[in-house]
């Protein structure tokens, strides 16, 4: 079976801080992968790379068998070598923002409906309907019309999750989707999540909620400094962590 | 003060106001038409795009309006024969598309340079999430980036709106009877100095809250998201 995502040896540097030291990852359909880690071993990043929204200096991105293209620029730097392609691609790639980034002039229903309308050209109608009903899944049936800026964070989170679900995703990537939440809030979200992980969706998250990443993943990869430190089923990875750093890891997040 | 003179005179001021009116509405709309490539070749990588941009809008914004109307209005004619050859001379001659011409030209500059500051301002995030969406180049600039970077421009962009209205009473000095030009012209006849030019003054400000009215319902219908209350 063709792996819905693939990362072959990705690096990645800001600067003169290599962020990224050469990942490899394999995300198969239906599989819930969490990353972890702590602030700065490039789970952020790694994710970014995934929708190309960073481009890796090096090392190859597969979505489901088709190899994105990337070139050298005369500067030196990697760039996509089709800009049609990235699109397409992430077209196919919901991404869910830690600061949820909804699109703050639009309506509620407007934002659900951006990318199906403009960028799959699907009908007004069409998109107006199954926006309507993302909305009502998330817990929002009767704000359709109302501003981000009238909703609570949780609120605005679970819309910006019927956002990239308006697309049909393939993939669903989620950035640290509750990080910028008090727990309270945070427990609506991750409600959302969960209800996405039991549908079968292949997601892969950046967390520090360990506790819902270990009941709702499928693997469970520990990063540290740019690399895959610890990678496994959850029971393994957070009751019998074979790497030292991951264990002192889990134990100060407790 | 003399006010069967201001009355007098009223429909004559009003036909001039409303020359003005035009002038400054048609250079307004041009100029903003124009400024949105203008802007867009300023924030280029591209050398061969943004030089072009830069030069236009230093030298726009770097010289007097009243300087570019002459060269443009009496400049034109040493060009005549060049001007008649591609059959542009009876533009250059009219000294209201000589008006307009240098008018549009002047507001592009300076709202160019709105655009591209408020381009600049757009949230990363708002781009960040359209690109994941699968936007870019124009469709991205079309849905997000230009919608969110007029609603930053607005107030910026009334002012320009009201400094381009006073600035056209400059087009009287090139022979056009805007409101200025027709003040002026009264003035030399009848000599009611203080009365013609209070008349023109009430016109001007007139005319001026009217803009500042209309740019304040803009600004509530564009911000509606802003407030939290509905």
């Amino acid at each position: 079976m063709t792996a819905a995502l693939a990362l072959h040896n990705v690096r990645k540097h800001f600067d003169d801080v290599e962020v990224l030291k050469g990942i490899s990852l394999t995300a198969h359909r239906g599989d819930v992968i969490s990353l972890i880690g702590s602030s700065g071993s490039g789970k952020s990043t790694l994710l970014r790379c995934m929708n190309l929204l960073e481009i890796p200096d090096a090392g190859d991105i597969d979505l489901s068998g088709e190899r994105i293209n990337l070139r050298q620029s005369r500067g030196g730097k990697r760039v996509p070598a089709n800009q049609k392609q990235i699109d397409r691609a992430r077209a196919r790639i919901g991404m869910v923002f830690q600061s949820f980034n909804l699109w703050d002039h639009m309506t509620l229903l407007e934002n659900v409906m951006e990318a199906p309308v403009h960028v799959l050209k699907q009908t007004k109608r069409d998109a107006r309907e199954k926006a309507q009903a993302l909305l009502a899944k998330v817990g929002l049936p009767d704000a359709a019309h109302r501003y981000p800026a009238q909703l609570s964070g949780g609120q605005q989170q679970r819309v910006a999750i019927a956002r990239a679900l308006a697309i049909e995703p393939e993939i669903l990537l989620f950035d640290e989707p509750t990080s910028a939440l008090d727990p309270e809030l945070a427990s609506s979200v991750l409600l959302v999540i969960q209800e996405l992980a039991e549908e079968g969706r292949t997601m892969l998250l950046a967390t520090h909620e360990m506790g819902f990443a270990k009941e709702v993943s499928s693997e469970v990869v520990f990063l540290h400094q740019g690399k895959i430190e610890e990678q496994g089923a959850p029971e393994q990875v957070f009751d019998n962590p074979v790497s030292k750093r991951c264990h002192a890891f889990l134990q100060a997040s407790r | 003060m003399n006010f069967t003179t201001m009355l007098e005179y009223l429909p004559q001021m009003l036909d001039g106001a409303w020359l003005s009116l035009q002038i400054t509405g048609l250079s307004l709309f041009l100029g903003f038409l124009l400024a949105i490539p203008v802007s867009l070749m300023r924030l280029s990588h591209l050398a061969a795009l943004r030089l072009p941009a830069q030069l236009y809008m230093f030298y726009f914004r770097g010289t007097p309006l009243l300087v570019q109307l002459f060269l443009i209005y009496y400049g034109s004619g040493q060009f005549r024969h060049e001007l008649e050859q591609i059959g542009l001379w009876a533009f250059f001659r009219d000294a209201w598309f000589c008006a307009v011409f240098a008018l549009t030209l002047n507001a592009c500059a300076y709202t160019a340079e709105i655009f591209r500051g408020a381009i600049l301002a757009v949230p990363k995030s708002d781009i960040q999430a359209g690109k994941a969406f699968g936007m870019s180049g124009l469709l991205l600039f079309r849905r997000i980036i230009f919608p969110k970077a007029l609603r930053i421009a607005l107030p910026s962009y009334g002012n320009e709106v009201i400094f381009l209205l006073q600035a056209s009473s400059l087009v009287s000095i090139i022979t056009l009877m805007d409101l200025t030009g027709v003040a002026s012209r009264l003035v030399a006849k009848t000599f009611a100095v203080y009365e013609i030019y209070i008349l023109t003054a009430a016109i001007y400000i007139a005319i001026t809250y009217m803009l500042v009215v209309i740019f304040k319902l803009f600004e509530r219908i564009l911000n509606k998201h802003l407030r939290t209350d509905s």
